[in-house]
């Protein structure tokens, strides 16, 4: 009982110091594994559905682990780059407030190693000598940013890029399922069933 | 082995930084290379939606704008048949409303619930349920409600929720995803008859 209450209580202070100060962070993080979960469920679901006979289990568990793949790399690619993308443009200058400007014009660009940095390119405000009299300001900007960033990020990979994956690879399917059965003359699912399994297909259910 | 993967590792964050750097370059104008945002309100909703948009917020917009974008993808999908087109744009709607409205719901549930059991000291009433179990997810050392005690409860309750929706994935969206396309199928005059 001890083991877990320590465990329990590692695991609050690691999701506190992850994600308390990185907002945007946490909503990739838990947006990766929404994608995940929902994938797993849906093979899951297939596995355990009797209805399903097995030759046609070894066709849709390949393919939604497939479509899984690309749901969970579409994500985290496109949004986590997006997201650094916009955490870059507070955290060198390239974008800011009124406050943060008057500091970063007010300051000597010197970083804490001595080094000399521009605006918008190499210069990390975190990396200032006089960082601490910003660092309420800049952080609530820079969360601001992030999120911003993600959720841009997250409609750019969950409704367009996706999809429109989805959708190209669906198709590239049906036409080999189809031809498939052709060339054996023995068909082992019906056009109908095929449309029907091919629009459940498009797309997991997004938890 | 790691010597390869190490350089291949180094070779992506050097592109991954160029690409940042150019993308930065494009921002600002010759006169003003470095925007700065003056508009006080502006300001005041950035800083607001790094405070207060949580999980169930962000799947609030991904729903609506799922709506405005996934059925014209579909619309334009001539990979596939007519039949196949106009029921996969019932089932992507069908979808985007049952997965957004449980999505939504489920998690702004579940972020008040972390937050009912993750209260400090002077926040428990007298006049309080529970109250010995108000203290139980309260991080260690915790002192005063700061923005990171409320990203923590959001993401906690965030992550209680993906495991619940793992559940009413079937018991509620799925059912519901089926009822949807069968009622837009029927309005929309699309033959269905396999789906019922």
């Amino acid at each position: 009982m001890n083991a877990i209450n320590k465990l329990f209580s590692k695991s609050k202070d690691l999701i506190f110091t992850k994600f308390g100060p990185n907002p945007a962070k946490m909503l990739i993080v838990t947006g990766v594994l929404g994608w995940a979960l929902s994938s797993a469920a849906q093979v899951v679901a297939i596995l355990v559905n009797d209805k399903i006979p097995k030759e046609q289990k070894m066709f849709l568990v390949p393919q939604e682990i497939c479509d899984g793949a690309i749901n969970v790399a579409s994500f985290f690619i496109v949004t986590s780059a997006i997201k650094r993308f916009a955490s870059k443009l507070v955290s060198t200058g390239k974008l800011a407030n009124v406050n943060i400007r008057k500091f970063l014009n007010k300051n000597p660009l010197i970083d804490n190693a001595g080094n000399k940095v521009i605006v918008g390119k190499n210069l990390n405000i975190e990396n200032l000598p006089d960082y601490h009299l910003i660092k309420d300001d800049y952080k609530k900007f820079k969360n601001g940013i992030d999120v911003v960033g993600m959720t841009v990020g997250s409609i750019l990979s969950c409704n367009i890029i996706t999809p429109l994956l989805r959708n190209k690879l669906a198709a590239k399917r049906q036409q080999t399922y189809i031809a498939k059965n052709t060339t054996y003359k023995v068909p082992r699912i019906s056009m109908d069933d095929y449309r029907n399994i091919s629009a459940a297909k498009f797309g997991g259910l997004k938890i | 082995m790691p010597g390869i993967s190490s350089v291949k590792l180094n070779t992506f964050t050097r592109c991954r930084d160029k690409a940042t750097e150019f993308a930065l370059g494009l921002i600002g104008t010759k006169k003003n290379p470095n925007p700065t945002i003056k508009s006080e309100k502006l300001n005041h909703t950035i800083e607001w939606i790094g405070k207060n948009l949580s999980s169930a917020e962000n799947r609030l917009i991904l729903g609506a704008s799922a709506l405005l974008s996934q059925p014209f993808i579909d619309a334009a999908n001539k990979d596939v048949d007519k039949d196949t087109r106009k029921i996969s744009i019932c089932r992507t709607v069908a979808k985007i409303i049952a997965g957004t409205l449980t999505g939504y719901t489920i998690r702004k549930l579940c972020i008040k619930s972390i937050d009912a059991f993750t209260k400090l000291p002077e926040q428990i009433k007298p006049n309080m349920k529970f109250k010995k179990m108000r203290k139980a997810l309260t991080p260690n050392g915790v002192k005063s409600v700061t923005d990171e005690l409320v990203q923590y409860k959001n993401a906690f309750g965030t992550i209680l929720g993906l495991v619940v929706m793992t559940f009413t994935n079937f018991l509620i969206d799925a059912p519901l995803t089926k009822y949807l396309t069968n009622l837009f199928a029927k309005i929309g005059g699309v033959n269905n008859e396999r789906n019922k």
